[in-house]
């Protein structure tokens, strides 16, 4: 496989957005090939990922995203995998250019979903499960993280204060970054009195519905050589995993096996550990899928992740920061944008570009992206050059 | 959804399942390999319709036709043949709903298309043993 680069990425704020996910897109994208230095017409291919396009009435937005940049006959196709739309197009649009089918692609993740009421929005999340029969039998998402959360108390001891604490340093790192959609301090008081969606779970256990787009420009070495670019970060790994579709059909509820495989394949491509990291962007769809993201991701013990947030590990300054954008809980969840949006964060960590939030001396850095209770992971980790 | 739940009408009303011929594997819902021995001999298999709660949420937020059930409890159950199913919970006291309460399946109404179109029936399952 050929070195790949990451050469550019960029996103719109998050939150409550007055234009359309084709907006949206183009707004990304723009700024993202700005950043790269190169002209849209260097772009051979893009993949978009938009998982409720029809929530728009929109499907096929490719072609409309390359004609507002000026290329129309660049192809351009979604991939849907629910929220782990944004990770798997870019693994796809990595495949194409690790292989020397094309030099130069765009990812641009987008999603509008505000303009929703709550029982619709809720309804397209659980599209993305096993609808049939999990949803139809009155299970929605928040519903099966709950019961992934009580299983995950059952077995390891987890507390309800625990799953907070992960809430309260997700805000407190998106009160950093001017593009987070909740840009607001909270506590552990805060989150266990706030209203409950499905018990264990409340309302500040959950992410947001957020509007916004995401883009990523990734090139060959040798385009990278023929133009004269400034190598800045690589990709070191990408692992891509499915795994059981539905909730109930898992082995174990307090673990998702597709992490697991995504990210030995990625680490096992970069040949690191993950303690080689120096920060980590996962999936905090709930606060739960954070501690289950970093136990199956190998950084702490089965168990462990939750102590280690409450006593301050996972913070900006700990010793592995994890989501320092703010993560899904804070910086917002715009389902097709947030796979995408994940290395948008890396790829300002790694060029010392995120202000109050940048880590300490950054140099290597994961991103870990699920669609639904697992069916889809794909991990990613980038090496500053 | 009335045409897809037609179509998989005896999998809501007998809980259908699927078992492997070739090394006793079961599943539900149906599938057409074995996860197991990947034998393509499967034939179809009632479950059992008792088992236990492994998991469980009461939970607010409703599902379309379920807003005049909230809170509704939601159990993730491993039925006695070791196989889960999700289901909603009825016929029980909330704190009767914990891990390890045994529970039986019953035939109930899930929901409709308004007042006057297709009504669903299926399976739900109450504690009887908590």
């Amino acid at each position: 496989m050929n070195k790949v680069f990451l050469i550019g990425a960029a996103g719109t704020a998050y939150g409550k957005s007055n234009l359309t996910a084709r907006d949206l897109s183009m707004l990304a994208s723009k700024h993202a090939i700005e950043n790269a230095g190169i002209k849209p017409q260097d772009i051979q291919a893009s993949f978009v990922a938009n998982a409720f396009g029809m929530a728009e009435k929109q499907g096929h937005l490719g072609p409309l995203l390359m004609s507002s940049l000026g290329i129309p006959h660049a192809p351009s196709s979604t991939i849907e995998a629910a929220c782990c739309s944004g990770g798997s197009a870019f693994r796809e649009a990595y495949v194409n250019v690790a292989s020397g089918f094309y030099d130069v692609m765009l990812i641009t993740g987008t999603e509008k979903v505000s303009h929703l009421d709550t029982l619709t929005a809720t309804t397209y999340f659980a599209y993305g499960g096993d609808y049939l029969f999990e949803g139809c039998s009155g299970a929605s998402f928040p519903g099966l993280y709950a019961a992934m959360a009580r299983a995950h108390m059952h077995e390891y001891g987890t507390t309800e204060e625990e799953l907070a604490a992960v809430a309260v340093k997700n805000h407190n790192n998106g009160m950093f970054n001017e593009k987070a959609h909740l840009q607001k301090k909270i506590t552990v008081d805060d989150v266990l009195k706030s209203p409950v969606v499905a018990d264990p779970l409340k309302l500040f256990d959950a992410c947001p519905f957020s509007d916004g787009a995401a883009a990523a420009i990734i090139a060959s070495e040798e385009f990278m050589n023929r133009n004269g670019l400034e190598k800045k970060i690589s990709i070191k790994g990408s692992g891509r995993s499915g795994g059981s579709g539905s909730l109930h059909t898992r082995e174990d509820m307090s673990s998702l096996e597709s992490t697991i495989r995504a990210s030995r394949e990625a680490l096992g491509q970069a040949g690191i550990s993950v303690k080689d990291l120096d920060f980590a962007e996962v999936h905090d769809c709930f606060t739960i899928a954070e501690i289950i993201a970093m136990e199956d991701l190998g950084i702490f013990e089965k168990g462990q992740a939750s102590k280690a947030v409450v006593e301050g590990r996972t913070a900006i300054n700990g010793e592995i920061p994890i989501n320092p954008s703010g993560g899904l809980k804070s910086k917002g969840h715009p389902v097709g944008a947030t796979g995408v949006g994940q290395i948008v964060e890396v790829f300002d960590q790694l060029t010392g570009n995120s202000g109050k939030r940048q880590v300490n001396d950054a140099r290597i850095g994961l991103t870990h992206n699920v669609g639904a209770t697992g069916g889809s992971c794909a991990v990613h980790i980038f090496e500053r050059e | 959804m009335s045409v897809s739940y037609w179509r998989l009408r005896d999998r809501y009303y007998r809980i259908i399942g699927s078992i492997c011929d070739s090394c006793t594997y079961e599943s539900f819902p149906k599938f057409n390999t074995c996860p197991k021995c990947k034998s393509h001999d499967i034939s179809d298999k009632e479950m059992p319709n008792t088992g236990k709660i492994i998991s469980y949420t009461l939970s607010y937020e409703s599902m379309p036709g379920f807003e005049h059930e909230l809170p509704m409890s939601i159990g993730l159950i491993k039925l006695d043949n070791g196989v889960n199913i999700v289901s909603q919970l009825v016929d029980s006291e909330v704190e009767d709903i914990k891990i390890n309460a045994t529970v039986k399946a019953v035939f109930r109404k899930i929901n409709a298309d308004g007042n006057s179109g297709q009504i669903y029936y299926g399976y739900k399952f109450k504690v009887i043993n908590a």
